[in-house]
């Protein structure tokens, strides 16, 4: 709770001071932001790190009752239990910048499993991370409980039992004002120390998972490479594809208008002589068709790349959208930076194309578009309480959507159970 | 002049058929898709087929396929085709199986309304009538050809607009020069292409279709 309250405090802060570009205060506030990072990764850190202790337990009395045959039942899914924390520690830290490449997914095989290189270091993980990672998570959570309740203690201080430890750490009664205000220094010291020490205690308790958790040097990259050369091939079909529209609508679109327009000038000047009635009506048509021929090219161009990005931001586009949209939509979008144009440009199809398919198909009521930056990743959410039930294989363009994510190295997911919710996630890196 | 008009976009389909009856020719039929317009050429026998490239419902060639099945059925057809851009296997694959009686043209070209119906009866009369456009790509394209280097200037704006369907006077008109110059012109590129007299096809046909399966077999 108090690292919550304390987080919004720190953004409101953060942003009257940039406001103002008082270059001390600049300072301050970057420290500030990139200890409360710090923090939400360190408590992230625990939440895998509580598992990992509960696994380490696990793998330990496994080993222990395979001696006696018992044990060698339960390995498989004691593996595969491992397996899994790692892949999503490997996922969380991904969110958080960190690039693990991920080895090959261990053999299933029990023998060759236990003998496997990643088994190995991944057990190694749990053990180093379900101590010492616990141990600075729990600093993380528990530093910034201590600093709040230390700061504000002055003011709690009348009201608590005269014999109430005073400190955080457990010693020291206050029984007067100047007491009670010391406390408060020993809270800034909290402060102080969170500040100076967060990153980097961040930074060691992701330590062990970026060296142990990644593919090791034994291990051929052959994987991480098939991924990558499907994702460039993804990219470069996406990229003909949508060249392919453009081309398609700008010769058998726009040219057509455009020679349509010739032809009825050609055929007026003909005319002007012999029917000035029906000349003037050829040039009326004419020029309908010019002002056709304009409006498929304005639509085009806005297929490209929509100009709303660039006047009002990603912000403002998604919020147009929502505006536009059938079904009542509410947005949520809080991203501080710009990121990439052809990451926005995807990110505002996303959302457009989710949100027509939410008005043609889901009868839902109400819909949300969150998008959030999460450090150098743009993440966004779309919501319906709609009947849900939405198939990608149905032809609702989702694919489209998804090559397009994948293209830009990010992922999609979809969840739509029949009955509903709806909830689209997509995850792209910034690119900035 | 009966003619048969396919073109999938409505509004131009419209205008076109629009212009050619202002100048009292007869649209018997016109079409939006190739099977439409093989129907309507089978049904209405027309002398002039009009076809655009990109129709329904790949939108790549379906007129040139159109274009090569009307002919084999008719022998004799005359066929202007209409493009949106220059496509030089189009031209060449339309044009290899004997240019008499064949168009190919960029569609904007029909704005020039005298331009655009000398190069329809010419095509009509059994001529030929190929935008300047795919002419100018043509002569960059086959720029490595040696016979093509023997020509002099002169000699390949003359063949350009032989390229393009037009008569010796037509020429001379163009170029500000007399018939005879023109003329002394023509038997120069012949020599200078190594086409003899004696030859069976007619010399302008092959000095055409010289450059245009030169272009193919690049």
């Amino acid at each position: 709770m108090a690292t919550r309250e304390r987080t919004t405090t720190g953004g409101r802060t953060g942003r009257g001071g940039e406001k103002r570009s008082d270059s001390l205060k600049h300072t301050v506030v970057t420290a500030v932001l990139a200890a409360l990072r710090a923090l939400g990764r360190l408590v992230g850190g625990f939440g895998t790190a509580l598992p990992a202790l509960a696994l380490l337990g696990w793998l330990v009395l496994t080993a222990v009752t395979s001696v006696v045959g018992v044990g060698l039942l339960m390995t498989p899914a004691a593996l595969r239990a491992l397996h899994a924390l790692a892949g999503r520690e490997r996922g969380r830290l991904a969110r958080h910048g960190f690039e693990i490449v991920a080895p090959d997914p261990p053999p299933t095989k029990l023998r060759l499993a236990v003998a496997d290189a990643t088994t190995r270091r991944e057990a190694a993980w749990v053990a180093v991370h379900a101590t010492f990672g616990l141990l600075l998570g729990l600093l993380g959570v528990l530093l910034p409980i201590a600093a709040v309740r230390d700061t504000v203690f002055p003011l709690v201080w009348p009201l608590a039992p005269p014999d109430a430890t005073s400190t955080s750490v457990g010693i020291g009664v206050a029984h007067s004002w100047a007491e009670a205000a010391s406390v408060s220094l020993l809270g800034l010291g909290w402060t102080a120390v969170v500040v100076g020490l967060g990153p980097g205690m961040a930074r060691l308790q992701a330590r062990p998972a970026v060296r142990l958790l990644a593919a090791g040097p034994d291990t051929d990259l052959s994987l991480r490479i098939a991924e990558l050369t499907a994702t460039r091939a993804a990219a470069l079909d996406a990229h003909a594809t949508e060249l392919r529209r453009i081309e398609r609508s700008l010769h058998d679109g726009t040219q057509n208008r455009i020679v349509t327009v010739t032809v009825l000038l050609g055929a007026a000047r003909r005319m002007v002589a012999r029917d000035p009635a029906a000349a003037g009506e050829l040039l009326e048509r004419a020029q309908t068709a010019a002002e056709e021929a304009l409006a498929e090219l304005r639509t085009v161009a806005r297929g490209i790349l929509p100009p709303v990005l660039d006047d009002r931001g990603l912000a403002g586009a998604l919020s147009g959208l929502a505006a536009q949209c059938a079904v009542p939509c509410r947005t949520d979008v809080d991203l501080p930076q710009r990121c990439a144009a052809s990451v926005e440009a995807t990110a505002y199809f996303v959302v457009a194309e989710a949100l027509t398919n939410i008005a043609k198909h889901s009868g839902a009521a109400h819909t949300t578009v969150t998008a959030r930056a999460r450090g150098d990743r743009l993440w966004l959410r779309v919501e319906d309480d709609g009947r849900g039930g939405a198939d990608e294989a149905g032809g609702s363009g989702l694919t489209g959507v998804r090559r397009r994510v994948a293209a830009h190295d990010g992922s999609l997911r979809l969840s739509s159970p029949h009955g509903g919710p709806t909830v689209l996630e997509v995850d792209l890196p910034c690119g900035s | 002049m009966r003619i048969v008009i396919a073109e999938d976009d409505p509004l131009l389909r419209e205008g076109l058929a629009l212009l050619l009856r202002a100048e009292s020719l007869d649209v018997v039929a016109t079409a939006g898709t190739a099977e439409e317009v093989l129907e309507a050429i089978d049904t209405h026998r027309p002398d002039v087929a009009v076809l655009d490239v990109r129709m329904p419902p790949t939108h790549t060639d379906e007129g040139i396929r159109a274009a090569i099945e009307a002919r084999r059925r008719r022998p004799g057809l005359a066929v202007l085709v209409l493009s949106a851009y220059v496509e030089q296997t189009f031209a060449t694959e339309l044009l290899t199986g004997g240019v008499g009686g064949l168009g190919y043209l960029l569609k904007e070209r029909v704005g020039r309304v005298e331009e655009f119906l000398d190069a329809l009866h010419r095509v009509a009369d059994g001529g030929t009538a190929i935008d300047p456009e795919v002419v100018a790509q043509l002569f960059t394209r086959s720029r490595q050809d040696t016979r093509l280097e023997r020509l002099s200037p002169r000699e390949r704006d003359v063949l350009a607009l032989m390229a393009e369907g037009l008569g010796n006077s037509a020429i001379a008109e163009r170029l500000v020069v007399t018939d005879g110059a023109v003329h002394k012109h023509i038997r120069s590129i012949f020599a200078k292409l190594d086409l003899a007299p004696t030859q069976q096809v007619d010399r302008r046909v092959a000095a055409v279709l010289h450059y245009l399966e030169d272009a193919r077999g690049r």
